[in-house]
């Protein structure tokens, strides 16, 4: 199996507070963007944060593996819709943590019923990567229902 | 105080044939960016993936805590450079992330800098939330 490396670089000037930084994807080329403290810790003002890259990430490693899931079930989907969202709050002697990661899923798959679509999106669950990684600290909810029932 | 940042993804067909897109962020900051299963495993082909997207949040998770150690040692740092580098093996899931920092950090020695980069590589949220990942390394020095 192939091994894969994917790059991303970040520049930061001054302080945690005032400075700012400039997260670049070195690997693709997709995206340049600004981050800095406040927009992570409060109104994000158009600017990006670790917690809503990794709310990406989870997004795009759930979709694929839940379309995996359905493939392998016979029923592969024809749409697929996920939403993640990330959450990081302070804990009580350890700072700030990211606390949870809530996917809700839906999806057009011919041939599947809810129980169907609910037990691949238990198993897309287990399966991602992501998934498994983050559950070092933070709490994973899946939700899943077909569109249209 | 809590914070959540939502994103939204769709997916069209298989995994193999199909595509899909990261929706425009809650912040606006991004989006829409295509993915596909082919830039993901083979090569990136101009399109991102959860592998670099991780990338991008432990590099500037990892900036921000160093940055705010260095200051809280009396030593703010003028430029931190930050890299990530996720290693992700196809069927056993993401197995290294390596971490990289220059500094230029007036007023503070290598020995000193090496530590403040060990710890905001240990504490930053993303390294707690990634701790699982068998080997997460670091390259720290000064410019």
């Amino acid at each position: 199996m192939p091994r894969i490396v994917r790059i991303a670089e970040v520049t930061w000037e001054g302080s945690i507070a005032r400075g700012g930084g400039v997260a670049t994807a070195r690997s693709s080329g997709a995206f340049t963007l600004p981050v800095n403290n406040a927009s992570r810790i409060a109104d994000p003002d158009g600017k990006t944060s670790p917690e809503e890259l990794l709310a990406a990430a989870h997004a795009t490693c759930f979709t694929m593996s839940l379309g995996s899931e359905l493939a392998r079930a016979g029923t592969p989907p024809e749409h697929l819709d996920v939403r993640c969202t990330i959450t990081m709050d302070e804990v009580e002697g350890r700072g700030h943590q990211i606390i949870h990661s809530a996917i809700e899923a839906t999806g057009v798959v011919p041939g599947c019923d809810e129980a169907g679509f609910a037990q691949a999106a238990e198993a897309a669950d287990a399966g991602c990567p992501f998934s498994a990684l983050i559950k070092a600290s933070a709490t994973v909810s899946v939700t899943a229902s077909l569109e249209g029932i | 105080m809590a914070t959540d940042r939502t994103v939204s993804t769709t997916w069209n067909g298989s995994l193999l044939a199909g595509s899909g897109v990261i929706h425009e962020a809650g912040s606006g900051a991004f989006g829409p960016l295509p993915v596909s299963w082919a830039s993901r495993a083979e090569e990136a082909n101009g399109k991102t993936s959860p592998e670099e997207l991780i990338a991008a949040a432990h590099a500037s998770c990892f900036a921000m805590q160093l940055s705010s150690l260095l200051a809280k040692a009396d030593t703010p740092a003028d430029q931190l450079e930050t890299s990530a580098t996720v290693t992700f093996q196809v069927g056993e899931g993401i197995t290294k992330i390596a971490l990289t920092v220059c500094g230029t950090v007036p007023g503070i020695d290598a020995a000193m800098f090496s530590a403040k980069a060990a710890e905001a590589k240990a504490g930053c949220p993303v390294s707690k939330a990634l701790a699982a990942v068998p080997e997460i390394t670091l390259d720290a020095s000064l410019s």
